[in-house]
């Protein structure tokens, strides 16, 4: 830290008044003109609050939406990952045929707004899919049981399972086209030898992708992997349009019951920072350890 | 090797076919369902799945987290007289209708308004609550005034610029006069200062005001300006469910059940506690 201080050159400390005087200027400004009662203090109850009725500390809106948006990233990855695969590997077939199809699928979520895909998936895709399977049904007959710590433990409240479900469907199938063109460069990074060498051992193109490329090209993804799984949890927040009740949404509730527009989404801003950063800086971690491997 | 190839083309048409099939039988399936009234699946399932979004104090959560709120009192309550359970739905407004169209929930119970644009997409129930605008007046200022009094040169009106109360008012009493502002907040706040004799806002925003300032404001008359019904909003095509809710409403109307919580909920500031404000 010392020896950070005694880096920094004059310009470096015009450049920190400037910005200190700047962002001073616009807070003062904002006092001036916005007749706003802060109320932080009712922030805390909201993470984690005492339940009045039951006598005891407990989630709050804002703990449960976090915990939400973790567990849809976490399932979304997942799923993201295995169709990225599929797409990758399909994107690099001698089929003519299935090339185009991944190209197609590929070429069409990578040029509308996610949004408007968040729309198309969820009216036309997974909503068929929850109704198809009878999914309501089945999940609130799990709710009605009495013991179902278990299942809390990785949904939620399984009343809203299908609503968790279709999140993460729409945000896996969304996410699942980036990942896809990351695999596609992982493969094709690998030299055209190993790929001979592999096929004139007689190894089928099954087994060549199997046992020579795949290992090979997902250990080099890893980076740009973990980067898109952290693209994956800040888009998570679209979902909140489909009323998942992810950290989003919930928060647009606490501020439609109790009017602390600034102080819920700043809170919630820095949920996200915290868990998107957090996530990086371990991320960073691991490859530089992996390198010490090496 | 040709073999399997073309086995495998076989495998895939057959694959193909049957996924192009099974949305047919299950399409023809929801269009069985469909002909089924609503009523028939909550019974069936032993539960009816509400749609709202939340705005206070129609429905709000509270310090614990949980719903609360004049609809969640008439959902609850409507639930326990069809003898089911209760699941409400929260949903965010600019999806709620496509949501209810998709089959996410049975009915919309979120303070809805009977309008004629969304009455072509859903159908609506008999009204279970009405809103409308109500006059906010300063308390000392306008002591023992009739509402025709209020129709004089000698009477500041304050209203939001472009909003409907300023239309309304400009309608109701041409003889006053109109102050504008560029906020409900400053409109309120003319009045509290007493550089105006009244307000007039949507309820129940001039209750609250005159809960939270009772030395100085008063709502001075019952009646509402711009009355609009509030109603369930369900999938069109089901006469059954709508008869089934229309009588219920009616029955609540008869018995005097909605104008009490509707009081409770618009007209005290009882739950005040039980809300961040």
């Amino acid at each position: 830290m010392r020896s950070f201080i005694r880096k920094l050159r004059w310009p470096d400390y015009l450049i920190l008044v400037l910005l200190i005087t700047f962002f001073g200027y616009i807070w003062y400004s904002i006092g001036g003109t916005l007749n706003y009662k802060w109320r932080w203090e009712l922030i805390p109850g909201y993470i984690v609050g005492w339940h009045s009725g039951r006598e005891e500390y407990f989630a709050n809106l804002l703990l449960q939406g976090l915990t939400a948006t973790i567990r849809i990233s976490i399932y979304a990855g997942i799923l993201a990952l295995i169709l990225g695969i599929i797409l990758g590997v399909a994107r690099c077939s001698p089929n003519l045929t299935v090339r185009m199809l991944a190209r197609t699928y590929l070429e069409f979520l990578r040029n509308i707004p996610p949004v408007v895909v968040v729309f198309i998936f969820f009216f036309f895709l997974s909503q068929q899919l929850i109704d198809a399977l009878n999914l309501a049904r089945w999940s609130r007959g799990i709710a009605r049981q009495d013991d179902i710590l278990l299942w809390q433990i990785f949904f939620g409240d399984m009343r809203r399972f299908p609503s968790l479900i279709s999140g993460v469907i729409v945000l896996a199938l969304f996410e699942s086209a980036f990942v896809g063109e990351i695999v596609r460069a992982g493969i094709q990074s690998i030299p055209r030898g190993q790929r001979e060498a592999a096929r004139s051992i007689g190894m089928s193109h099954f087994q060549e992708l199997r046992y020579v490329v795949l290992p090979q090209a997902l250990k080099k993804v890893v980076p740009p992997m973990a980067n898109q799984f952290i693209t994956l949890i800040k888009d998570s927040s679209i979902i909140s349009l489909i009323s998942v009740q992810e950290l989003t949404f919930k928060t647009v509730e606490l501020v439609a019951s109790s009017r602390m527009i600034f102080e819920a989404w700043i809170t919630t801003a820095a949920f996200y920072f915290i868990v998107c950063f957090g996530l990086s800086r371990v991320f960073a971690r691991l490859e530089r350890e992996k390198k010490t491997d090496i | 090797m040709k073999l399997t190839r073309r086995a495998l083309g076989i495998a895939l048409a057959a694959a193909t076919a049957t996924t192009i099939a099974a949305p047919a039988i299950s399409q023809s399936a929801t269009q069985g369902l469909s002909s089924e009234s609503v009523i028939e699946t909550i019974k069936q399932d032993g539960v009816i799945r509400i749609g709202l979004s939340l705005f206070v104090p129609w429905s709000m959560r509270d310090k614990n987290g949980d719903l609360i709120g004049f609809e969640l009192d008439v959902g609850r309550q409507l639930a326990e007289d069809m003898g089911v359970e209760v699941e409400f739905v929260p949903t965010s407004w600019d999806g709620i209708i496509p949501a209810l169209v998709a089959g996410n929930f049975d009915a919309i119970i979120s303070g809805m308004s009977i309008t004629a644009q969304r009455n072509l997409t859903v159908n609506f129930t008999n009204p279970y609550a009405y809103s409308g605008l109500a006059i906010l007046a300063n308390k000392s200022m306008t002591e023992g005034m009739s509402l025709e009094d209020y129709n004089s040169a000698d009477v500041t009106f304050a209203a939001r610029r472009g909003a409907t109360p300023a239309v309304v008012i400009a309608k109701h009493f041409p003889d006053a006069t109109l102050l504008l502002f560029d906020e409900d907040g400053a409109a309120t706040q003319e009045v509290l200062n007493g550089n105006a004799h009244a307000s007039m806002a949507a309820q129940p925003t001039p209750n609250r005001e005159a809960g939270r300032n009772p030395e100085t404001l008063h709502v001075p008359f019952a009646n509402l300006y711009d009355p609009r019904g509030e109603a369930f909003a369900i999938r069109k095509g089901d006469p059954d469910a709508l008869n089934f809710f229309n009588n219920w409403i009616a029955q609540q109307w008869r018995s005097g059940w909605l104008e009490e919580r509707h009081n409770y909920w618009f007209n005290t500031e009882e739950w005040a506690g039980e809300v961040a404000q």
